[in-house]
């Protein structure tokens, strides 16, 4: 019996690169983490699972923790939600809608670099466009509105906008500020990515049949809320769960903004860990570190495609 | 009751006229058939009735009420859709119920797990599951009830999307090409149980179609339009034998009716080719045009009095019949007749016939293909 061994010759380069640059890199990444390794040494020492041990115990690296998993956490929802809602808006334009798709699509096309450069001045906390926006409205409108004055249960002599005022502009320092600076991050991520959801979620609406609504109306669907429920949320199941594993890969691999804005400050607020890898590996040669933070980021990453392959694909698909 | 009569109904898209002053009721109980080629209008009126679509001028009456301003949801009509338009991600046992629930139930009710607590919900969701059940069984796709639609053939996706009209007994069904995505013998199938369901249930039915042979086999009456107007409206006997232009004769009857060209001299009388009609009409010296059906053409080999003759040119054999396609030279250029294909199997292609007309069957109709009545003293 004669074997032909074509098949080797079609897999096999295919297979041999992705040994190469794939898992061959990754299974490094895995060992150099058991190790004591930093660049430039010319040997190591096997120390076991110490570097996870330090990652989950010392500060610096829960704070690493925390503040991925609150980019992601906020991100990936708001994102989403507002794609879907710029999307169905822009869907439901009689014209103007190619406008708006250009406007909220920049922010992806552009470098983020670029632009977190230009979140940077209008940032800054005092001679930036949102803080000097805010210090010309006390006293005004803007204080009514953004100081919540129009809630009768807030006390207009007690907002945040007008006790900053008071105390000689005193407005909060954006990135500068512990308080303030992931939450920031956070918006400048969503600003960013919800184009992005948004182009998705316009390719995903134009192809639900438009009978489907007609049968909605004839059912008795009368709300847009009604037929959004019966139509365009389950139709776009698919979707949905394309633009959430995508962008939360996308949040956890943020590393741009805050290298550019705050440097994983201040006191390691932003501290995300693309960031921390960055830090520990380029920055302080501390490669060993850098790798284990390189790992637990794949696992999160694989972990999430497996949920999203084996669990909520077979809720989504018809 | 289920009465819809439209007033004067224009639709233009654009610049683009689709509807050109359209009249037309439709009685309690009717199966009215909306047939013309694609492109007339006919779906487009549907939608109209349906209040998918608003008219540019006129009005709709459904049950003597004008519904011009009344949504789609709220005129009580259920429609098939030709695609089906059933909810993919929805089993079939809640395809049927969505027109009930988002009806019967309130907006609170339907609130998820804070509506059960309502007293009545469980009263009404027995009333549903009851009507599902009723219907599927008159459908015959209860063992469907709990497969989703992608996993259903054509001919039960289309009996779901019957149901899913049928569960709520809606004033009138609205019937938008629901055959045509089905292979040909379901779909003769399904015209047979479509009119069996008509007659159980009594309503209103308003079918769009294409297919002259489901206008001609389902309906109490059709409504032959072209071109956004409306042309004839009788039974559909009445809309074959007497057709009341020649638009409508040549849609109507397949294959299509012959046309001769022909005239009439000072008396009326009638000459086509080298012959002359026994019966005369009143339009004197004038070009007209003569429509005959090809059944009422007779083939033979041999020569007669008044009779055409041509060469075949094609055989359809459809096994019941055999359509002959005639060239008779001129002007006219082809004649099709029928011939049972017992006594006309040794005809073949390119073998010279001749071709006789049955007497009392032809049709006159002036240049612009406006009927002409023969007179009737003859």
């Amino acid at each position: 019996m004669h074997y032909s061994r074509a098949h080797i010759w079609f897999v096999g380069p295919a297979v041999l690169l992705m040994f190469i640059i794939l898992i061959f890199p990754i299974l490094l990444a895995g060992g150099i983490s058991f190790t004591n390794y930093n660049l430039g040494n010319s040997s190591f020492e096997w120390i076991g699972l110490e570097n996870y041990e330090k990652m989950f115990s010392r500060k610096t690296y829960i704070k690493m923790i925390w503040a991925t998993a609150t980019y992601v956490l906020i991100v990936v929802p708001f994102s989403v939600v507002i794609g879907l809602c710029a999307a169905m808006l822009l869907n439901s334009l009689r014209f103007g809608a190619d406008i708006y798709k250009t406007i909220f699509f920049l922010p992806v096309m552009a470098t983020l670099l670029a632009m977190a450069i230009a979140w940077e001045f209008t940032l800054h906390p005092t001679m930036g466009l949102v803080n000097s926006f805010l210090a010309n409205g006390c006293g005004g409108i803007r204080e009514f509105i953004l100081g919540f004055h129009w809630l009768p249960w807030v006390n207009s002599n007690e907002s945040w906008y007008h006790i900053a005022c008071e105390n000689n502009n005193d407005f909060p320092f954006w990135l500068k500020d512990r308080g303030y600076a992931i939450w920031t991050v956070c918006f400048i991520g969503v600003w960013q990515a919800f184009g992005f959801n948004m182009v998705l979620y316009l390719a995903g609406l134009t192809s639900i049949p438009r009978e489907l609504y007609h049968a909605a109306e004839m059912d008795g669907a009368k709300s847009t809320w009604e037929q959004f429920k019966l139509v365009t949320w389950p139709m776009l199941g698919p979707t949905t769960l394309f633009v959430i594993t995508i962008t939360t890969i996308r949040s956890f691999q943020v590393f741009d903004t805050i290298e550019v804005l705050t440097k994983g400050g201040p006191s390691k607020s932003t501290y995300v860990m693309m960031y921390a890898i960055f830090e520990k590996g380029i920055q302080q040669n501390l490669t060993a570190i850098a790798a284990a933070i390189t790992v637990v980021f794949i696992i999160f990453v694989i972990l999430l495609t497996f949920f999203q392959r084996y669990v909520i694909e077979k809720r989504v698909h018809y | 009751m289920g009465t819809i009569k439209l007033q004067n109904i224009n639709k233009s898209f654009g610049k683009t006229e689709v509807l050109n002053d359209l009249n037309l009721e439709i009685e309690d109980g009717e199966f009215l058939t909306l047939v013309g080629p694609s492109g007339c209008g006919k779906s487009t009126l549907l939608r109209i009735i349906a209040g998918l679509e608003q008219q540019t001028s006129g009005d709709v009456f459904i049950d003597d009420k004008n519904v011009n301003k009344t949504r789609a949801s709220e005129r009580d009509l259920a429609m098939v859709f030709q695609s089906y338009a059933l909810y993919p991600h929805l089993t079939v046992r809640r395809n049927l119920e969505t027109p009930l629930r988002l009806r019967d139930y309130s907006s609170l009710e339907r609130f998820p797990i804070l509506g059960n607590l309502f007293p009545n919900k469980k009263n009404k969701t027995k009333k549903i599951h009851d009507l599902v059940q009723k219907t599927s069984e008159t459908l015959k796709i209860t063992e469907l009830l709990d497969r989703k639609p992608g996993q259903l053939s054509g001919g039960q996706r289309q009996r779901a999307a019957l149901g899913r009209a049928m569960v709520r007994e809606p004033v009138a069904f609205l019937m938008d090409e629901p055959l045509s995505n089905l292979d040909a013998a379901l779909r003769v199938h399904m015209r047979s149980e479509l009119s069996e369901l008509h007659a159980n249930l009594k309503t209103t039915f308003i079918y769009v179609t294409h297919d002259q042979a489901e206008a001609l086999t389902m309906s109490t009456r059709m409504a032959v339009m072209i071109d956004g107007k409306l042309l004839q409206l009788d039974t559909p006997q009445q809309v074959y034998d007497n057709p009341l232009s020649l638009a409508v004769a040549q849609f109507v009857g397949s294959p299509k009716i012959n046309t001769i060209k022909g005239s009439t001299n000072s008396d009326g009388t009638i000459k086509f080719l080298n012959l002359e009609l026994q019966r005369k009409t009143s339009i004197t010296n004038t070009d007209i045009i003569i429509g005959i059906r090809p059944e009422h053409l007779e083939i033979s080999k041999d020569h007669s009095n008044n009779s055409i003759e041509g060469v075949v040119s094609y055989r359809e054999n459809l096994g019941s019949d055999m359509f002959f396609h005639i060239e008779i030279g001129g002007d006219n250029k082809k004649l099709i007749a029928r011939g049972a294909p017992q006594l006309t199997s040794s005809i073949s292609i390119g073998s010279k016939v001749f071709v006789t007309r049955l007497k009392g069957e032809a049709l006159l109709f002036d240049q612009n293909g406006s009927r002409i009545k023969f007179t009737s003293d003859n």
